[in-house]
């Protein structure tokens, strides 16, 4: 256990000291900051200062449209009234596109006799957005004016048109209920799937090159006199693998404290609805780190039988196949969580943290099945550290060619 | 007591048999050479000797006893393909490796710092492994191998890449270690450099020993029949029917005589033709005897 311990020390210290950790750390916040404040910024700035002119023959309805459109406070954009309106208007109406005098005018067509029609025409054909509300809104417009031309009072009509948001409520065993969605417990498994996804495309790597150091640099012959082959690898594992927990828990506290006042603020006022019970509480570390060692073992294994670094890259897709298993599942168990598919994808080891995490979002599962999928967790890390361990043991002193995979086989039954 | 004793050990691998039924023993305070030509099986063997490799049959024993990993603490390894870590310090490292062996990180420092000193070595404990130069790198490396006192020291091909200041730096501190008790293995294919400083060897060939024992039991099994002259004028006596085999340089002549071929007659012919200054009839050479004894069977 000592040597386990000392490995693991070299092996933190190493990687944290290095430069590339002290640059990734705070490069990879700021990059990912700057990226969520640029599509806020251009969301917010984009389509909100748009000159737009409302041309129709109908008065009434461009002054009811233009209402409608300016009803959102925060929306900075202009809408003028072009009424009424000729053919010839809609050509100096281009012209001013042309010139960039307005950004686009929406032409409403609304003879007697005729159907309605709408266009909205704009220098940019790929702004959706702007054409969406202009759509809804006209929409929205044209019901209530029927609606009153039904002889519905107005006020009437508005409440008929106001939207109505669908509250979830989830019912516990006890019969007690508490606030929850959907979207919300989906979202808590995607966070899960998301992080593991990052740790280790980021971590796993690492992990498996300091394996592969020990050949490269020659050094293994010296250790191994030393150290048995299982606690090198172990050591390994832990020291590389605790970096990327390092690295996460620094921009956690971090994040928490920078956003931390924002969530609370958007929980407090309903308009963010995350509920953390004790159970997520305890569970979402305890399965984050058992994923991340099973997939970082998952990467100690196969670097095992690489080397070079150029062989692991070619293992590399086979890593992320646990993830893209669990994005798969995450669907199906969406739509039934007590499904048999469920109950197996939470209990089989590479698929575990992310569905279950996604389940106890919707309803928390039994006790037997945490106990049996962490335990399974367990079993298969030790199994595939085992397996390894012998890979590493063999394939160390075959240096200098790949192993195949018959070879693999032998070399697993003989050592 | 024995410290290291192979007992018929064979080792295979796909389409090799690296080692056949080798047996010997080292004693304590023995400077011990293995020797043979590149892939004799002389790594092999001594990965065998560490645990690295299991063997096919034979037996291990170490410190007089079977093989565990336990004696492994006892034992001082520099194996052939070496390294370090290139990012780390020297201090560190040297720490580390007397950590896993055992040491408190107090006591570890405090034996870093003493055979730095030694080794002449003492200013590079500050700087990164990377920035020594190659011998430096194998001088730190040795010093990892020693820091925990061990009872035998495994050395592989410890000399290759040192200048011969440092080379003979680290003879002299290897005869220390010998003068302290310590069993001394010391794998090479030079055998210049097992003549010098080995008491005991075995010679290795294809996976097999060839030839072991005292170097001095084994050289005096040999005839002396190589002749070393200095001399001054006429070579004709190079032509003597009692030499099979003449070299000449500047100055001198290196002779090896026909089997039972007379010393004495050919000193005579050649005093009669040339001024001598010197007529030495020597002992073989480990590496004559080596090509004496596996003849053209080597894989060298």
């Amino acid at each position: 256990m000592r040597n386990i311990f000392l490995i693991a020390r070299r092996e933190y210290l190493e990687q944290v000291r290095k430069r590339a950790f002290l640059l990734s750390t705070i490069l990879v916040p700021l990059f990912l900051g700057g990226l969520v404040f640029a599509s806020v910024w251009t969301g917010k700035n984009l389509n909100m200062s748009k000159h737009i002119v409302l041309a129709t023959n109908d008065a009434q309805l461009a002054s009811q449209l233009q209402a409608q459109l300016t009803k959102d406070k925060t929306s900075k954009s202009t809408y003028d009234i072009l009424t009424p309106v000729h053919e010839a208007d809609r050509a100096a109406l281009i012209a001013q596109i042309r010139n960039k005098e307005i950004d686009g005018f929406l032409w409403i067509t609304n003879e007697p006799g005729q159907t309605m029609s709408a266009a909205y025409e704009s220098a940019n054909s790929g702004d959706m957005i702007t054409s969406q509300i202009l759509g809804e809104s006209l929409n929205h417009v044209l019901v209530r004016q029927r609606l009153t031309a039904s002889g519905i009072a107005a006020e009437q009509a508005d409440s008929l048109l106001k939207n109505i948001r669908v509250e979830t409520v989830q019912v516990n065993k006890e019969g007690k209920e508490s606030k929850s969605s959907v979207l919300t417990s989906f979202f808590k498994g995607y966070l899960m799937a998301i992080l593991l996804m990052m740790t280790t495309m980021m971590y796993g790597m690492n992990v498996a090159r300091s394996i592969i150091q020990e050949k490269t640099s020659r050094i293994y012959e010296v250790i191994l006199s030393i150290a048995k082959p299982g606690h090198v690898l172990a050591g390994k594992l832990i020291g590389a693998g605790a970096v990327g927990l390092t690295q996460i828990g620094i921009w956690l506290v971090v994040a928490s404290g920078a956003v931390g006042g924002g969530v609370l603020s958007a929980q407090m006022s309903g308009a963010l609805n995350i509920h953390l019970s004790w159970v997520e509480a305890v569970t979402f570390p305890a399965y984050f780190v058992l994923g991340y060692v099973l997939n970082a073992a998952l990467f100690a294994g196969l670097a095992a039988t690489c080397e070079t670094e150029q062989e692991l890259q070619m293992y590399a897709p086979i890593t992320t196949v646990p993830v893209a298993l669990s994005f798969v599942l995450l669907m199906p168990v969406m739509s039934n969580p007590n499904s048999a598919l469920a109950i197996g994808a939470s209990l089989f080891p590479m698929t575990a943290p992310v569905i279950m995490m996604f389940r106890i979002g919707s309803a928390v599962p039994p006790a037997w099945q945490f106990a049996a999928s962490i335990s399974l967790m367990l079993l298969s890390i030790w199994l595939i550290l085992l397996v390894s361990t012998k890979l590493y043991r063999v394939g160390i002193l075959m240096y200098g060619k790949r192993a195949t995979l018959p070879e693999l086989v032998r070399w697993l039954r003989t050592s | 007591m024995p410290v290291v004793e192979l007992a018929g050990v064979t080792k295979a691998y796909e389409q090799k048999i690296a080692v056949r039924d080798l047996s010997m023993t080292i004693e304590a305070g023995q400077m011990f050479g293995l020797l043979g030509p590149n892939g004799a099986g002389k790594t092999s063997s001594i990965r065998m000797m560490m645990g690295i490799t299991l063997p096919d049959s034979g037996a291990v024993r170490l410190f007089d006893q079977p093989f565990t990993r336990q004696s492994l603490e006892r034992v001082g390894y520099l194996p052939e393909e070496r390294g370090l870590y290139k990012k780390m310090l020297v201090l560190d490292q040297l720490v580390f490796f007397g950590e896993l062996h055992g040491l408190s990180r107090g006591e570890a420092q405090r034996r870093a710092t003493q055979w730095a000193e030694r080794l002449e070595i003492a200013d590079s404990l500050s700087k990164k492994t990377e920035e020594l130069s190659k011998g430096m790198q194998q001088k730190i490396q040795f010093i990892g191998t020693l820091l925990h006192d061990p009872g035998l020291i495994v050395m592989d091909e410890p000399f290759s890449g040192l200048d011969p200041v440092n080379a003979a730096l680290m003879e002299k501190t290897l005869l220390d270690l010998k003068e302290e008790g310590r069993a001394i293995l010391f794998s090479t294919h030079r055998m210049d450099q097992v003549e010098k400083l080995c008491d005991t060897i075995c010679l290795v060939n294809n996976g097999e020993a060839v030839l072991s024992g005292r170097m001095r039991e084994i050289k005096s099994r040999y005839e002396r029949n190589r002749v070393i002259v200095e001399f001054e004028g006429s070579d004709a006596f190079l032509q003597s029917a009692e030499i099979a085999e003449a070299r000449k340089f500047p100055g001198h002549a290196e002779i090896r005589l026909k089997p039972h071929g007379d010393a004495q007659k050919l000193l005579l012919d050649a005093a009669s033709q040339a001024r001598i200054y010197r007529f030495e009839l020597v002992e073989p050479s480990l590496e004559e005897i080596f090509i004496q004894t596996v003849g053209g069977k080597a894989n060298a």
